[in-house]
């Protein structure tokens, strides 16, 4: 193994690594600031680490109708969000495993592990893990077109489908606007917001049968598993608000392995996310839950958005 | 191609002993698809083959074969199929077809191999429509293997019927070419120089509508959702890995460069059929919850993306990207592989289902994971590649297609380019679809609680059905894993065809794909697979903690049981509501009560979605063709007389025509 392969994998497991220890923090200050709009006091920041430790020591308890894949879905779910962190330029211009896929690849990791927590969630023979799986796994239908549309707008103005590459065409042209951003961001933005199950798409917060689409999914597990969902969850969602800073606003990423120009990157990649931390909040805060058959309309909000962006930038 | 028949004619002898007529039918079939593999391999290894089969003497016609390197790939998909699926056939139709059948179905199949093998491997226009037509006859045969039933007659009668329409159109193109050319053989006829002007555009229209009826592209699909299920499953397998092929082998030979270099327009063509075939298959696919009716469906929607890479490639071609044009052809190459693989798979393990509970309906299932682990591992792995997800092969020929499609953006001028991401949108949105489908067949069918007696007395095929299913699973994980090596394959045939050129600085790895031009993209599964391993490794340290306690799943109070878990019509609920513009579902509630409309005593549920193919553009059809003939009868007066001065008519009349020319 050359020494290239080497230094990767160990990039690779250190921004693992990192993403996993600060995704939580992420949930727990988007918590905190819905709190303060709420004028509550809220959850302390550092409460999602206590609950997952807590989960981590309990006992699971599972159902006696479940298979195999009602344990393998957790671990399949969290195996394939740390296997994507990997993929995404975070704190460098290149992402550690760049090398392994770009976009495609990371799009249809995440959606390997879709597939096995909903295949999951029907195991148990519990009616709520049915509905949850079957509305995530159509509102996934109907973003994964909007999701690509913004991703291949980046992508061509770029020049290139793998991420790394992509950062760093977009570092190369220099701070340049286009009108067309504006549209991309909005449609990835809306993408994003589905994709991590945020209101107006679902509700992080609720356990009201009716209304809940990722927490009935995963309603049945416990301890140990719960904890690997939720961790996976986190993860996912600080990878998303990620790539959209990637996207819009790669300034600042460190474009050589320097330490000096890392430890410059982190707090410019904090404050990046804090600011989407904040626009996620809002919405969250301002919005009301949509019917689920609402949804495909702001879909196709985000689907016209994204082919608006391509149209204005390439015709 | 002899040992084929050679099994045929031994199945027909041994026809009074079942148990010895079955091995020796499959263990030829078996024999004969691992000679045309080594055939392939050593074609696509070292050069074309060409022979002759025979030679009529008076009129001066060769019927020969002449196995290019194209023809070689699909030789290659098709003997990979047909080796498990002959195996799992012995001991499949020990249980599904009664023992007088045997003989039939055994013969039928080997004579159906021998011709799609001699479809592919045909040099002239007469061997290749005689290889045609008995490969439809065969497949015919087979599908009426069930004759008894009603619907079964149907779908072989719609079959032929579709089947013919599509012949007839090949025909009336290969004449015309024939006659232009002056000659039979496809190399001249073929040469993409013997018409031009208007007379290609109409070439290709009728081709594409001959080929297409075949491939089972929307909206010349009718035929193959009857057709698929009704056959017994190890023939829907073949049916739907190897036979809808050959519709695709003659639009590559034909359509896309047989006929000269490709229209732009029928480059975009060829893409908004297999945009429409996708995504409409895997809506209608959704819709079912017969097991093998959602794989044929699924089939229609693989046929499109395979139609997608293809129509890239041709518009590519047409605008002369020669390189981009390998890349749209290659993602295409490889779908036809990989399909052949997953959804042989699938229709096997399907098989063993119908074979364990006899039914093939998915809300009559349910925990079949227990009785039957191998099929349900089995058929996880089939879904997981049919969804597209890496590392296994349906991701791989995915990703490459939707490299044409971007680089195709890219690269193309003016507005024609726009329709290449949206492709690519709908694309993302069919995969997406198709994991949903997936989730769905799977879920109902071997999760949670048995629905019947079927489904909880169900237990496992015997081995010589499940090997072969472990060898197409094995294939599906290894071509995803290792997809250059298919890649350079590929590439040996794609040197071969008119108007390509193999992208000059991509790097051909085992492990590695990359569709062109450095920087672009690139993937390589198997350092995906390993991430993934890491991650797996991971969680499982996480969560080693402690040991799990099994409890009832919690019901609210009441009790958990078959009648209270999700459904897979349930499932596929709201994406139905979503799409049903096009679906156009309908349902019907009663409820049946004794005291209070509250405590209903039964309550009967039926749904179902509107054929808008069937009803809006075969049906008008249809009555026009009836009616059409109605008015002939005047013609067709069934008397002497009225014929004989027909005759004499047309007599006089050629005689006028033709004086007039000289």
């Amino acid at each position: 193994m050359t020494e290239g392969a080497l230094a990767a994998i160990g990039l690779a497991v250190l921004q693992a690594a990192g993403m996993l220890a600060l995704a939580p923090l992420l949930r727990g200050l988007i918590k905190k600031m819905k709190a303060a709009l709420q004028t509550r006091q809220g959850p302390p920041l550092l409460q999602v680490y206590y609950d997952l430790a807590k989960w981590l020591r309990k006992e699971p308890v599972r159902s006696d109708t479940a298979s195999w894949l009602y344990v393998a879905g957790p671990r399949m779910y969290f195996a394939t969000s740390v296997a994507a962190t990997t993929l995404v330029p975070v704190w460098m211009a290149a992402a550690p495993l760049e090398a392994a896929g770009g976009v495609l690849a990371l799009v249809g990791i995440l959606a390997l592990g879709r597939f096995f927590l909903a295949t999951a969630a029907l195991d148990t023979g519990s009616p709520f893990g049915g509905m949850g799986a079957s509305r995530e796994m159509t509102i996934a239908a109907l973003a994964e077109p909007a999701l690509m549309l913004g991703l291949f707008t980046a992508a061509l103005s770029a020049g290139s489908l793998n991420l790394g590459a992509l950062v760093r065409g977009l570092l190369d042209r220099g701070a340049t606007f286009h009108p067309s951003d504006i549209l991309a961001l909005a449609g990835l933005f809306i993408v994003v917001i589905a994709e991590t199950g945020r209101v107006p798409v679902d509700n992080p917060a609720t356990h009201l049968e009716l209304t809940m689409i990722h927490e009935a999914m995963v309603l049945e597990y416990s301890g140990p598993d719960l904890a690997l969902v939720e961790w996976a969850s986190a993860v996912k969602e600080l990878l998303y608000l990620t790539l959209l800073a990637d996207l819009f606003a790669p300034i600042g990423l460190a474009t050589s392995a320097s330490p000096e120009l890392i430890l410059l990157a982190v707090p410019i990649w904090a404050s990046k996310i804090f600011l989407l931390a904040v626009a996620v909040t809002l919405v969250e805060s301002t919005n009301a839950k949509l019917r689920l058959f609402r949804v495909p309309d702001l879909m196709a909000v985000s689907l016209g958005l994204g082919f608006l962006a391509l149209a204005i930038r390439f015709l | 191609m002899a040992v084929y028949l050679t099994a045929a004619a031994a199945s027909l002898v041994l026809a009074r002993r079942p148990r010895l007529c079955r091995v020796a039918a499959f263990g030829g079939a078996i024999l004969g698809s691992a000679l045309v593999v080594a055939l392939a391999v050593s074609v696509l290894a070292g050069g074309p083959v060409s022979g002759r089969l025979g030679a009529h003497a008076a009129s001066g016609m060769t019927f020969g074969y002449a196995v290019t390197p194209l023809a070689a790939w699909f030789l290659l998909v098709l003997g990979l199929v047909a080796v498990p699926v002959a195996l799992y056939s012995i001991g499949y139709l020990a249980h599904a077809v009664p023992g007088a059948k045997t003989a039939m179905v055994g013969a039928s199949f080997n004579v159906l191999l021998a011709a799609v093998a001699l479809v592919f491997a045909a040099a002239d226009v007469v061997t290749f429509l005689f290889a045609w037509e008995v490969m439809t006859l065969s497949t015919a045969a087979l599908v009426a293997t069930e004759h008894e039933i009603r619907s079964t007659r149907r779908a072989a009668y719609m079959y032929l019927v579709m089947s013919h329409v599509g012949t007839g159109a090949l025909l009336a193109g290969f004449l015309v070419l024939a006659s232009a050319s002056g000659s039979l053989s496809f190399e001249a006829v073929l040469a993409g120089n013997v018409v031009s002007g208007w007379w290609r555009d109409a070439l290709f229209v009728l081709f594409f509508l001959g080929f297409g009826v075949k491939a089972g592209v929307i909206p010349l699909h009718v035929w193959l959702p009857e057709a698929h299920p009704a056959a017994p499953s190890s023939i829907s397998a073949l049916m739907s890995a190897v036979l809808i092929k050959a519709g695709i082998y003659g639009l590559f030979r034909v359509c896309a460069f047989g006929l000269g270099v490709p229209d732009v327009n029928w480059g975009l063509a060829v893409m908004a059929v297999g945009a429409l075939s996708a995504i409409l298959g895997v809506l209608y696919a959704l819709a079912q919850s017969d097991v093998k009716r959602l794989l044929a469906y699924s089939t229609i929607e693989n046929a499109g993306i395979i139609l997608l890479g293809l129509g890239a490639g041709m518009t590519a071609s047409a605008l002369g990207h020669r390189e981009l044009a390998a890349i749209g052809i290659a993602a295409s190459l490889f779908h036809v592989l990989n399909h052949a693989l997953f959804k042989g798979l699938l229709f096997l393990s399907a098989g063993s289902v119908v074979m364990a509970t006899g039914t093939r309906h998915i809300e009559e299932l349910g925990g079949l994971i227990r009785g039957m682990p191998w099929t349900a591992l089995f058929f996880l792995v089939g879904a997981l590649a049919v969804s597209g997800l890496p590392p296994l092969n349906g991701f791989a020929s995915e990703w490459l297609t939707f490299q044409a499609l971007l680089m195709g953006f890219a690269s193309l001028p003016g507005v024609t380019r726009m329709s290449f991401p949206l492709a690519g949108a709908l694309l993302a949105m069919t995969s997406a679809l198709v994991a949903a489908c997936f989730v769905k067949a799977f879920g109902t069918a071997f999760l949670a609680f048995p629905r019947g007696r079927a489904a909880t007395d169900a237990h496992e095929s015997p081995a010589v059905m499940l090997v072969p299913q472990g060898l197409l699973a094995a294939l599906c994980i290894g071509v995803g894993l290792f997809p250059g090596a298919v890649l350079r394959t590929i590439g040996t045939v794609m040197v071969s065809l008119p108007g390509l050129r193999l992208p000059r600085d991509a790097p051909q790895a085992t492990f590695t794909m990359a569709p062109g031009p450095a920087g672009f993209d690139h993937v390589v599964p198997l350092a995906l697979g390993l991430t993934l391993m890491a991650g797996l490794l991971g969680a499982a340290l996480l969560a080693a903690a402690r040991a799990a306690r099994r409890v009832p799943t919690w019901g609210c109070g009441g009790e958990l049981g078959a009648a209270t878990e999700y459904t897979g019509t349930a499932f596929s609920k709201p994406l139905m509501m979503i799409f049903k513009t096009v679906l156009r579902p309908t349902r019907e509630v009663e409820a049946l009560a004794d005291v209070s409309p509250y405590f209903p005593r039964e309550v009967r549920y039926r749904t179902a979605i509107e054929p808008v193919f069937e009803r809006y553009l075969y049906g008008p059809l249809t009555s026009g063709v009836l009616g059409a003939a109605n008015r002939l009868k005047v013609v067709q007066a069934g008397s002497l007389h009225a014929y004989l001065a027909y005759v004499l008519v047309l007599g006089v009349g050629l005689l006028i025509w033709l004086g007039g020319k000289r």
